[in-house]
């Protein structure tokens, strides 16, 4: 029984220290759905040297080639207001989990160096 | 001035305002920070081996300096990155931006 707690309690930690960045670990995403998702991504993540104008004036970021579970966290941080950004708001907002996932699975593989 | 001449000095003030640019980003300075602070997560070069943490390689500075930026001043949460923006200077975070902007790059603009 204290056995039992205290490798839970080890997993619990391992948990928390590997998923810094994200609270749950992402689900494996359908890049072919995620393509049919991007039409709201492209106007900024799809033109290089894109610059957004509000609130700050910045080059947004280069996303395809990202790593998905860093996506899909970003994306949820946006929906629960821990980043903000008017626009990635709005969109976050729209997006379920599984949406998400897709997305990210989507532009995890259309990198550098990989078929788009 | 002769057209040829007025087009010799936009040239040279347009070359010496990128130069100028180039030459700001202290990188041996980066280098340092980046052994120190940033590569148990990031990487050396930026391309993260782990997948919760984002990939720098190659992304624009700018942007990389505004994540810094608001993660020193709280704007974007994060308690790792909240800890680790904390230490660093505005030159610093210029530095840093240049350093992993300058990596072969991973990442992309895309459709």
């Amino acid at each position: 029984m204290i056995r039992t707690h205290v490798f839970a309690a080890a997993l619990a930690l391992a948990a928390t220290a590997h998923c810094a960045w994200s609270q749950t670990p992402a689900a494996p995403g359908d890049a072919e759905k995620g393509k049919q998702k991007v039409a709201m991504c492209q106007g900024c993540h799809g033109i290089p040297g894109w610059r957004t104008a509000y609130p700050e004036v910045y080059q947004v970021p280069k996303i395809a080639g990202q790593h998905p579970a860093y996506i899909v966290s970003a994306l949820k941080a946006y929906k629960s207001g821990d980043r903000t950004h008017p626009s990635m708001t709005a969109i976050a907002s729209s997006l379920s989990d599984a949406d998400m996932a897709n997305i990210a699975a989507y532009y995890a593989q259309s990198g550098l160096g990989t078929k788009p | 001035m002769t057209n040829a001449r007025l087009l010799a000095v936009t040239a040279a003030v347009a070359l010496a305002l990128i130069g100028g640019a180039v030459a700001a980003a202290d990188l041996e300075n980066a280098k340092k920070k980046v052994n120190d602070v940033c590569q148990a997560c990031h990487g050396m070069d930026g391309n993260s081996p782990i997948p919760e943490n984002p990939k720098l390689a190659g992304q624009n500075s700018d942007y990389l300096a505004k994540a810094l930026r608001d993660y020193k001043s709280g704007a974007r949460k994060n308690p790792v990155m909240g800890a680790m923006a904390s230490t660093l200077t505005p030159k610093d975070i210029d530095d840093l931006a240049a350093y992993f902007a300058a990596q072969p790059p991973v990442l992309v603009s895309r459709y």
